[in-house]
């Protein structure tokens, strides 16, 4: 049983990072090693989609922390869409919505970043 | 009654359902107040209103319109008691002049809060009626402010408890974890992600304290800094955290690299490491329940890094210690383990060997049909050296042994070798002796060994005729050489200073006083009796003190 797994998309410069399964302790250092070479690739604007994301502890959360501020010093950003809400329910009571931006689909997550550009 | 009162009575009433409808609606606070807050100011003409709801005795401003922006922070602190007196009448306050009227909003026996209502636009007084319509309103809100109030409460209470779930799944999930990871710098990152992702922090640093210097595992802050403000001595003794306002007061260049909390990683009552935090996004302090869970997983870390720490330590140990043995047993099997018995002459001997491995050596090496070479050895030192030193040893011994000649020239050949291939000072003090079968008589060589004892009729005969020790420099000098003609019941005792110098529990040595005269005391043994005679001796006097050396005995009885 694959318990989570990345894959990532080109939408012209902004990379969609896909989450599916159960994001915690155990699985945070794949989310790690995903963001690690996107940002030794120099690609700065992401767009993680959570829509198969089952679940998400706080060192999975943490992972979104420790990369968050290199990104956005590179003028990039993480931005998050299509979680379910058992999975916003948990972004939400760490208070998450403060710092990231949430979209409710992934288009909407990928415009703001050429909207950003102007 | 006129028909325009009963019109302003039924306007009235049809006001009031329409608003208890709106409100009780609704569990929305903020609905609620606005809602009673515009009804009264529409009902009277007011341009100002304000309410303000009762938190744990304070007045707390929820709602205000048509005064400035900032009144909200200008708001003066009320309590409960400033507006009810002693005998639980309400007094009427009208706060900055800004209102002229204020009434108590309660439901059953509860103050909720207070409504102000400034200037009616027509700047008439508030009538007596004005204000029995204004309690009847607050009445009938009052039931559905209470409602919303519990209901916000709850959801308070519920997201503290999501949250505090949140932490225990967080630790429960760590635990599960450290348990798996077999380096400490996984351990460190997912003790990281958890804390920084449950407290949305972006600046942190984990340093380990080992062997006197610290490690910085993990940091977000610059390492050259950290290394220059840290003082171990210091941080190994905190025994609690270190919030902001200690850190601004008593460690500002930490403070100023943005380090706003030091949690202890303790073990046993004992620092054995911290975590270094900045702020975090929210801009909210750090609370007490936050930081015993940073303590938590923090400690739950350095159990799972310590026990790895000493794991390894043991493996290494226990390496060692197999190596050790390995030593001890090659060792071992260089001793000769079959003596090969002549006509005239029973030869025992036997090597007790100390925890460690020491340096002693025997061997008994038959020459020819009538000639046996007997020796005796101890290398100074313990440990592999040594047993290294001694193989070399017993393979020079070997090859002279194979060689036609003397015993004088032999040993200075030894010697030659010897020197050659020790460093450091390391000797080895050597006896042998080439006793004939036939002749019954003895030669001998010894350089610098416990002289072997001849015990002829009780009396003793010390073989000390020789030269110096291997080892020390090459043969400058002729050793010297003595033969004896053995008699029957003669009892050759060889021994290395293992058993002279094994020592009782007060560090007194058996001696070679102690030896010579218990072997005068025997009568007529067999050689195989007097070696265990003279170890039951030597552990009769130790007591079972642990003997640091090795006990070697090489025993010749002539028949």
């Amino acid at each position: 049983m694959t318990e989570f797994n990345t894959s990532t998309k080109n939408i012209g410069d902004v990379n969609v990072v896909y989450l599916k399964g159960f994001l915690d302790a155990h699985t945070a250092p794949i989310l790690e090693n995903a963001f690690s070479s996107l940002v030794e690739q120099n690609k700065y604007k992401l767009v993680v989609n959570l829509k198969d994301l089952i679940y998400i502890s706080s060192a999975g959360l943490g992972v979104f922390m420790a990369f968050i501020e290199k990104i956005r010093e590179h003028n990039g950003d993480i931005k998050l869409s299509s979680m379910n809400e058992k999975v916003f329910n948990i972004f939400d009571l760490l208070g998450f919505p403060l710092l990231y931006e949430i979209f409710d689909n992934e288009e909407d997550a990928v415009k703001k970043f050429s909207g950003d550009k102007k | 009654m006129t028909t325009s009162d009963g019109l302003r009575i039924k306007r009235n009433l049809n006001a009031l359902v329409e608003f208890s409808k709106a409100v009780n609606s609704s569990l929305d606070l903020e609905f609620i107040l606005n809602n009673l807050l515009l009804t009264c100011m529409g009902k009277f003409f007011a341009t100002k209103g304000a309410i303000a709801i009762n938190e744990n005795g304070n007045l707390k401003l929820k709602v205000s319109k048509g005064v400035d922006s900032d009144y909200t922070e200008n708001f003066p602190v009320l309590t409960m008691k400033d507006v009810i007196d002693e005998t639980g009448n309400f007094i009427s306050i009208t706060e900055s002049g800004s209102f002229i009227c204020s009434e108590l909003i309660q439901a059953s026996d509860k103050n909720l809060g207070l409504i102000f209502l400034g200037d009616k636009l027509n700047k008439t007084p508030y009538s007596s009626e004005d204000i029995q319509f204004l309690k009847t309103i607050l009445n009938i809100s009052a039931t559905a402010i209470q409602n919303s109030l519990v209901i916000n409460e709850l959801k308070k209470v519920n997201h503290s408890l999501d949250t505090r779930i949140n932490r225990l799944n967080s630790l429960f999930e760590l635990s599960k974890e450290f348990g798996l990871f077999a380096e400490s710098a996984k351990v460190v990152k997912l003790l990281v992600y958890s804390i920084i992702g449950q407290f949305m922090i972006s600046k942190y640093a984990v340093i380990i304290f080992e062997n006197n210097e610290l490690n910085i595992i993990e940091t977000k802050f610059p390492s050259a800094e950290l290394n220059k403000y840290l003082d171990k001595n210091e941080f190994e003794n905190i025994d609690s955290y270190i919030g902001a306002d200690k850190l601004k007061s008593r460690y500002s260049s930490l403070f100023d690299l943005g380090v706003e909390l030091i949690v202890p990683m303790q073990l046993q009552g004992k620092t054995k490491g911290i975590i270094l935090l900045g702020g975090r996004a929210s801009k909210q302090s750090y609370i007490n329940n936050e930081i015993e869970f940073i303590y938590s997983v923090g400690s739950l870390a350095i159990i799972s890094i310590e026990n790895k720490r000493l794991f390894k330590e043991e493996l290494e140990k226990h390496k060692l210690e197999e190596e050790l043995d390995l030593a001890r047993d090659i060792q071992k099997n260089l001793l000769p383990r079959n003596i090969k018995q002549l006509k005239n002459f029973e030869i025992t001997a036997e090597n007790i060997s100390s925890n460690q491995v020491g340096g002693d050596y025997f061997d008994v090496i038959p020459k020819d049909e009538e000639n046996c070479y007997l020796a005796i050895a101890d290398v100074s030192g313990k440990g592999v050296p040594a047993s290294l030193l001694m193989a070399n040893l017993q393979a020079f011994l070997k090859s002279v042994c194979k060689q036609e000649i003397s015993l004088v020239e032999g040993t200075a050949m030894i010697n030659d070798l010897v020197s050659e291939n020790v460093t450091g000072g390391k000797f080895i003090t050597f006896f042998w002796a080439s006793i004939n079968d036939t002749n019954k008589t003895i030669s001998y060589v010894n350089a610098g060994h416990n002289p072997p004892l001849l015990v002829r009729n009780k009396k003793i005969i010390r073989l000390e005729k020789g030269g110096m020790i291997l080892g020390i420099m090459k043969t400058k000098y002729q050793y010297l050489t003595e033969t004896i003609q053995l008699l029957k019941d003669d009892m050759l005792i060889l021994f290395t200073d293992g058993i002279t110098e094994a020592m009782d529990i007060n560090q007194n040595e058996y001696s070679d006083k102690k030896l010579e005269k218990f072997v005068r005391s025997l009568d007529n043994k067999s050689a195989k009796e007097t070696i265990d005679l003279i170890q039951k001796d030597v552990k009769k006097f130790t007591l079972g003190a642990v003997q640091s050396d090795d006990m070697t005995l090489l025993v010749v009885k002539v028949k």
